[in-house]
């Protein structure tokens, strides 16, 4: 079944937040998804393989302890924080590339690289244990998918002018992979009670006249 | 002749974002409804009904298309039988008199037999990226059979009657932007039909208003055959469309902040622009106080059963007899008409009273008012994406600039922090609980702005202040969002309500009402602190009737009605 970008993305920031992530991070994460989605890719599926990894239970161990530097974290570097890390460092691409060691689904950094591109009006290219993919914000350019860990990522600015690439405008998540997102949304939804449908939502005067 | 005048500047957001006056806006030019129906005029819309399938029991489906220049939508009415017992307004209902869904062109048999099996399950059902919007409402219990009886028995319905309810059916709720499936925003937000926001929802509601006229004829055609009437044009005319808007809708405002402020900037824009002019023609001061004199009408016809509408209803009353005694002494005469006036309500009336000044002093400018609706959709996708190299103390800067009035304020007192909002596991909408009664914390959304920009505030003292801010987010991504939003601040001045979103005394109302009144509502009626009633499209044209003459000025009722 296809879905709405739209539906993509609210779910993604319920489950990202059912995940145990903040509500800043469960936005970037659902905008991450929904770019991924429009490029043809399964951002639903990578963003399950990050919330399955339970990364959330403990965060000061899966992000860097400082800006400056190489990332590494005392385990393995959340792709949600590190990758809205790259986005807040965006300028500091200008002149110096960015490097991190161990990260958690690699292809999850794409959709941030993309942001710091459009920040920068540049092309960024993204080292991942050999493997390139390259991205101006709009487009991107990647001969085969990142593995699912990265012993060494580097991003760095690009000279490289990409051409345009066509936007998929719905999403195609598999049966799986969506089923999870929305397990993990179900974790933010209140259990209804009598007294919250009565209350809740304001009963008040006949709606039925 | 108008003259220009100097630059007056918008007002302050701290005085215009506050809920109570949130709460008191009136629909004005820049109004969605009447931006749609003046453009459909303009461009020469045309409109027809392919198709009128429905029993002698009510049931069936029609078809209603509207061509614009480049495309054509189709309104899909499917009309059911529902038992009285099931007729609910609540999101939690599960069945409705009519369903509908705005077709992206012309639907085939096939398109028709998808949607038969989809759009009456409403959330239970799928949509495509065909369809723009899934909508649903109900008959109106005490309008539709008077109106059916009246009709069938050669009688038009009583004019009290009618001005008691004022429609014929009420929507409960319109999706638009992805929701159920349908296409996204992104999808059709680059059409020139569809560029200014809801324009899609306001052509289905338009559409809806006419499906229930012509539904109600049917039905009394059955019941009373030869004998039957048909509806006078005037009566028809008089009708509007109702629709019941609960408190899933407050939070939109709070989550699209860039989009709230292009509404609200864009009326204030045009407030100040006339504010701005140095004089006004006899013929602008004419039309400015038939306005009105037809805005005393809906005033009077305006009907609650809510005591806070109530109170409020009575000091617009009051506000409209000393507008009215105030125009016959001091006038318009004076240089900067218009400024003198706002600066008059200001000290003199409510905040319903100066909103509604606010609203109908821009009407005789359509010329320098009308091209701000361009300016109200929300494009800037990329002012989500934080500036990490913004310092610390800049950030600061601007939670005190938005939310200043939010430290004098003691977050850990009960009374202040008393509701929560959350997402029901019943239909995923959101709802208002307490926080202390109810086991809801745990499932607190994001919608307390001012006490999380105090919080993240405070965690920034222990950092540098010429430190950048990513590496504050990098400690604390619990901040972040609170972060971006000061960011957008920056950009979106009228983004935030001024005013605590989760003390004990919040009105949900109050944003409700704000979000409506750019629809275009009017007739306000709470039904309770959370939810309310509202009428759309009283006095519009329908659309065979529709021309550059008519589409416009149709929500003030003839002052002689």
């Amino acid at each position: 079944m296809s879905y709405s970008l739209n539906e993509m993305e609210a779910t993604a920031k319920r489950a990202t937040r059912g995940a145990g992530y903040s509500w800043g991070l469960a936005e970037e994460a659902s905008k991450a998804a929904r770019w991924l989605c429009a490029q043809g890719l399964d951002g639903s599926a990578y963003l399950v393989r990050v919330l399955e990894s339970d990364l959330a239970i403990n965060p000061p161990l899966h992000r860097p302890k400082t800006v400056e530097g190489v990332w590494k974290g005392e385990n393995n570097l959340c792709p949600l924080a590190v990758g809205s890390l790259l986005s807040d460092c965006a300028k500091h691409l200008q002149h110096t590339p960015i490097e991190m060691h161990n990260i958690a689904v690699p292809s999850m950094l794409l959709p941030f690289v993309a942001q710091a591109a459009r920040a920068l009006g540049s092309t960024i290219c993204v080292t991942c244990d050999g493997l390139l993919a390259e991205t101006n914000g709009t487009a991107l350019h990647q001969n085969q998918a990142f593995a699912d860990t990265a012993t060494s990522v580097i991003v760095a600015r690009s000279t490289t002018v990409l051409k345009p690439t066509v936007h998929v405008t719905r999403a195609f998540p598999t049966k799986e992979s969506w089923n999870s997102l929305n397990q993990f949304a179900h974790r933010t939804y209140a259990p209804a009670t009598e007294e919250s449908r009565k209350l809740g939502a304001g009963a008040g005067l006949s709606d039925n006249d | 002749m108008t003259q220009s005048g100097d630059h007056i500047a918008r007002r302050d957001p701290g005085i215009v974002m506050r809920l109570k006056r949130l709460g008191s806006l009136h629909q004005c030019r820049l109004s969605f409804m009447r931006s749609l129906t003046r453009r459909m005029a303009k461009d020469s819309w045309s409109f027809s009904r392919p198709i009128f399938d429905i029993d002698d029991n009510g049931v069936g489906h029609a078809v209603y298309t509207a061509q614009g220049p480049e495309r054509t939508y189709s309104l899909v009415a499917f009309a059911h039988d529902l038992p009285p017992e099931m007729r609910s307004d609540r999101v939690i209902a599960t069945a409705w008199d009519a369903t509908f869904t705005l077709f992206d062109g012309i639907p085939d048999d096939a398109d028709i037999e998808r949607l038969s099996k989809n759009v009456p399950l409403q959330e239970a059902g799928r949509v495509s990226n065909s369809e723009i919007s899934v909508s649903r409402a109900n008959r109106s219990v005490r309008l539709w059979a008077h109106f059916v009886d009246a009709l069938a028995s050669g009688r038009q319905p009583d004019q009290d009657k009618i001005d008691a309810v004022g429609y014929l059916m009420r929507t409960t709720a319109v999706y638009g932007s992805g929701k159920l499936g349908a296409i996204d925003r992104e999808g059709i937000a680059d059409r020139k039909e569809l560029a200014a926001p809801f324009q899609a929802e306001m052509l289905s509601v338009f559409l809806t208003r006419t499906f229930a006229r012509d539904l109600v004829q049917h039905m009394a055609n059955v019941k009373g055959g030869d004998q039957a009437v048909r509806l006078d044009p005037a009566i028809a005319r008089g009708l509007g469309i109702g629709n019941s808007t609960g408190l899933g809708m407050a939070p939109f405002i709070v989550n699209h902040p860039v989009l709230f402020n292009n509404w609200i900037m864009a009326r204030e824009e045009a407030i100040a622009r006339v504010r701005a002019l140095k004089s006004a023609s006899e013929s602008e001061k004419a039309l400015f106080e038939t306005v009105l004199s037809r805005s005393v009408v809906t005033v009077d016809h305006w009907r609650s059963e809510h005591p806070i509408q109530i109170a409020k209803l009575q000091g617009l009353n009051a506000d409209l007899e000393l507008l009215s005694d105030h125009l016959s002494s001091t006038g318009l005469a004076n240089a900067y008409p218009w400024d003198c006036l706002m600066a008059w309500a200001e000290t003199a009336l409510s905040e319903e009273g100066q909103e509604l000044v606010a609203s109908l002093i821009l009407e005789p400018y359509d010329e320098i008012v009308d091209g701000l609706a361009t300016c109200m959709a929300d494009s800037n996708k990329d002012a989500f994406v934080i500036d990490g190299a913004m310092r610390v103390q800049e950030v600061r800067a601007l939670i005190k600039e938005c939310f200043g009035w939010a430290f004098d304020v003691d977050w850990n007192a009960t009374v202040n922090q008393a509701r929560a909002w959350y997402v029901s596991e019943e239909k995923l909408e959101p709802r208002l609980g307490e926080r202390f009664e109810e086991p809801i914390e745990d499932y607190e959304q994001p919608l307390a702005p001012a006490r999380d920009a105090v919080a993240a505030f405070k965690a920034m003292e222990s950092f540098d202040a010429t430190q950048e801010i990513a590496a504050f987010l990098l400690e604390h991504p619990e901040h972040r969002h609170t972060v971006r939003r000061a960011q957008i601040s920056a950009i979106a001045p009228y983004g935030e309500i001024r005013d605590n979103t989760i003390s004990a005394t919040v009105r949900p109302i109050d944003m409700l009402r704000a979000k409506l009144s750019f629809f275009g509502a009017i007739c306000f009626d709470p039904r309770s602190d959370r939810w309310v009633r509202i009428c759309m499209y009283a006095g519009a044209p329908y659309p065979e009737e529709l021309s550059t003459a008519n589409a416009d000025l149709w929500v003030y009722p003839e002052a002689s009605a």
